[in-house]
């Protein structure tokens, strides 16, 4: 409607144009030659608004070849024979005129959507092929379907948990009463026909995939694509095969994730109930020896008995903490508790925690002074550097200091790291130390430590690695996250601290 | 009671045992790598061997076989693997008993004992008669008693049986046992072990499988009366 509008108003400025630049010579004209530039308004009305405003041009045109050229002027009377013949003609050759003129551009306008729907198939499918996952798929799929159809709104609907809910719209999303219209009652999307339905203003095709159901299109307004149905399949039929497929590779990954899930847990049931046993035969080992009556043994042989074990439990206690803190994670409910802690204070009161199982290895301690407060999850961070001193303690030779350092890192970050006197680790193994049961050649327990250190350090989004320490062995390097100005948050703690008291 | 040699290379365990053991009336040395144990094996003669079957130097299942090629001295496996395959490897390659981790200090020390006598009967391979407990056995004549009763035994459940008898005490697993009484291309057929020990220990009057013990996948024994086991 608006086009034809625009087309009337085009001819009917074009030809006021025309009669007044023609009024002054009309007595110089023939009627023919008047009637030719009347011609012009009239296709400037059929091109730009199409038959409509062709018709409405054609009319107009007659009316004022009739009432500023055919003499009498000014009147709408005709008065010789001649000037009803050119009057007549005028209206005979411009109505079959704008007729042939609003077909040629209405296929030029059919075949250049047509084309636009052709390449649009095309960059779709070219979608298809790059495998993306389905989410961007058919965020694509609804915007081109938006763009080619003109929709004011596009959805596509996919079985969620046993539900059809939109997984991916474009434009405004559907409202509530538009969904209830559209969603066929649970459990019966295969009573969806295959032929678009038009319920309301909302257009819905359903989405088939070697005929099976897999979800439906939404398109609204349904006038859209009145006309157009066929090339609405083609789009429904190459969605249904992206969903399916999609979906049937997420499948597959699935299962080969869960495959592999499996296969991890067998390993580490392997491998912690190897480390679950150590401890427990030398346990089982002293506690029968002690509690059985007739064994006499010396009081000191008892004590470094009752020694063993004790060590031992303590030995398991930590296990289990790992494996507790293990299934935290592969829970995902791992999320730093995090607040402003001081550096100093965290790893001088973990390493007093560990020093009984130093099994005679000296500490070094080197932490700069004035170092930032550190804005992390206390007992993870204590948790990491337990881990990793206790790696260093495990593979250094007897005897040999550990060296546990705290400077400034890079901008805004704090770097601690634990140096050892032990074998070291060769380049190629650096990043394997920190997967899950990695373990070096000489020790046989499960690799959960420093694998949860790296996972709780990435949980801080920060950055764990080794390295060669300077005078031999290896050296763990963890980043925590500094305050970024220390002397703001200084002023800060203050502000707050008078607010409590 | 016996001398015995322990190889393990957990050194806090090797010092448990240590304390145990010595207290139970043994003497102890210990070894903490497949090497120290062999050389230790052949120098100081212990009456018996525990050997750990994951150190870090050499499967212990092989150590099994090494010493075997020169020495008839009793072993006792230790394993911390519960798995049967481990076991039963280490009994073909020549391992007297299992043991697994974690145990007690006594069942250690018992089964020490068992180990050390049976060895010391075993001398008499070629004997015509065999007496385990309370069964008696005439080689030559195939005839078996029991408590003095006279049993109705086929050759093959006589053959089972004084095989069994032969190695009092330790476990023999269901290969050597197929091959040795059945012949060499029978030694899958497992379901013939389980249908001749249930016939023998109902002959036996030992339903309970008290005195012909089974090792579940592992394979059967005949238990010497008086040792815990």
């Amino acid at each position: 409607m608006k086009r034809t509008a625009i087309g009337t108003l085009a001819a009917l400025a074009s030809m006021a144009v025309l009669t007044v630049a023609m009024l002054p010579v009309r007595g110089s004209l023939s009627i023919a030659t008047t009637a030719l530039v009347l011609v012009v308004p009239v296709v400037i009305g059929v091109v730009v608004g199409g038959f409509a405003a062709g018709v409405i041009s054609v009319i107009a045109g007659f009316l004022v070849y009739d009432f500023f050229f055919i003499p009498p002027y000014l009147t709408l009377l005709v008065g010789r024979a001649q000037n009803w013949v050119a009057a007549i003609v005028y209206v005979a050759v411009m109505l079959p005129v704008a007729r042939v003129v609003a077909a040629m551009k209405a296929s030029r306008a059919r075949e250049s959507r047509q084309a636009t729907e052709l390449r649009e198939l095309f960059a779709l499918s070219g979608l298809l092929l790059a495998d993306k996952p389905v989410d961007e798929l058919l965020a694509a799929v609804v915007t081109t379907v938006a763009d080619v159809f003109g929709a004011r709104q596009v959805a596509v609907l996919l079985p969620q948990a046993g539900r059809l809910a939109v997984a991916a719209s474009a434009g405004d999303p559907l409202t509530g009463e538009q969904l209830s219209q559209v969603l066929p009652p649970p459990g019966s999307l295969a009573q969806v026909g295959a032929q678009p339905q038009v319920s309301g203003d909302v257009l819905v095709h359903a989405l088939a995939a070697a005929g099976r159901p897999v979800g439906l299109l939404v398109l609204s307004p349904g006038s859209a694509v009145q006309s157009d149905r066929e090339p609405l399949s083609l789009f429904a039929n190459q969605v249904a095969l992206a969903v399916e497929r999609a979906q049937l590779r997420e499948q597959v990954l699935q299962t080969r994730l869960t495959a592999e899930m499996a296969r991890l847990a067998r390993t580490l049931v392997a491998a912690v109930s190897h480390d679950l046993r150590k401890p427990l035969a030398r346990i089982k080992a002293s506690s029968s020896t002690l509690a059985d009556e007739e064994v006499e043994i010396s009081p000191e042989a008892s004590q470094s008995l009752a020694k063993m074990i004790d060590a031992e439990a303590d030995r398991l206690a930590d296990l289990v903490q790992n494996l507790l803190d293990m299934s935290r994670i592969q829970a995902g409910v791992l999320e730093p508790r995090r607040a402003l802690v001081s550096v100093h204070e965290v790893v001088t009161s973990v390493l007093a925690d560990l020093e009984p199982s130093l099994r005679g290895h000296e500490l070094d301690l080197a932490l700069d002074e004035g170092l930032p407060p550190v804005d992390v999850d206390r007992t993870l961070i204590a948790r990491v550097l337990t881990n990793i001193v206790d790696n260093a303690v495990r593979h250094a030779p007897k005897d040999t200091p550990i060296t546990v350092a705290a400077s400034a890192g890079a901008p805004g970050t704090v770097l601690v790291s634990v140096a050892d006197h032990g074998p070291g680790i060769s380049p190629e193994r650096r990043d394997e130390v920190f997967g899950l049961l990695a373990r070096r050649d000489d020790d046989a327990g499960a690799g959960l430590g420093l694998s949860i250190a790296r996972t709780f350090v990435e949980a801080h989004g920060q950055r764990i690695w080794v390295e060669d320490a300077p005078d031999g062995g290896a050296r763990f390097c963890f980043t925590l996250p500094a305050t970024q100005d220390a002397e703001a948050e200084e002023d800060s703690w203050v502000g707050s601290g008078s607010h409590r008291r | 009671m016996a001398q015995v040699l322990i190889v393990d290379d957990d050194p806090d365990l090797l010092g448990v045992c240590r304390v145990g053991l010595d207290a139970l009336g043994h003497q102890v040395r210990t070894a903490e790598t497949a090497s120290d144990g062999l050389s230790e094996t052949a120098i100081s003669r212990p009456e018996v061997v525990v050997l750990d079957l994951g150190l870090p130097d050499l499967d212990g299942v092989e150590v099994c076989r090494r010493i075997r090629t020169w020495s008839d001295v009793p072993i006792v496996v230790l394993s911390a693997d519960g798995t049967e395959d481990r076991k039963v490897e280490a009994l073909e390659a020549g391992a007297d008993d299992y043991i697994t981790k974690p145990f007690g200090m006594r069942e250690l020390s018992a089964r020490l004992r068992v180990a050390v006598r049976h060895r010391a009967a075993a001398g008499s391979e070629s004997a015509t008669e065999l007496q385990v407990g309370l069964l008696h056995l005439d080689l030559v004549h195939y005839q078996a008693t029991y408590a003095g009763r006279e049993l109705d035994l086929t050759a093959r459940e006589f053959e089972f049986l004084s095989y069994l008898a032969r190695h009092a005490g330790k476990v023999c697993t269901r290969r050597m046992i197929l091959e040795n009484v059945w012949g060499p291309g029978y030694a899958s057929e497992l379901n013939y072990l389980k249908v001749y020990a249930y016939r023998i220990r109902r002959k036996l009057g030992d339903e309970q499988g008290q005195f012909l013990q089974s090792d579940p996948s592992v394979g059967y024994r005949l238990a010497v009366p008086g040792e815990a086991s």
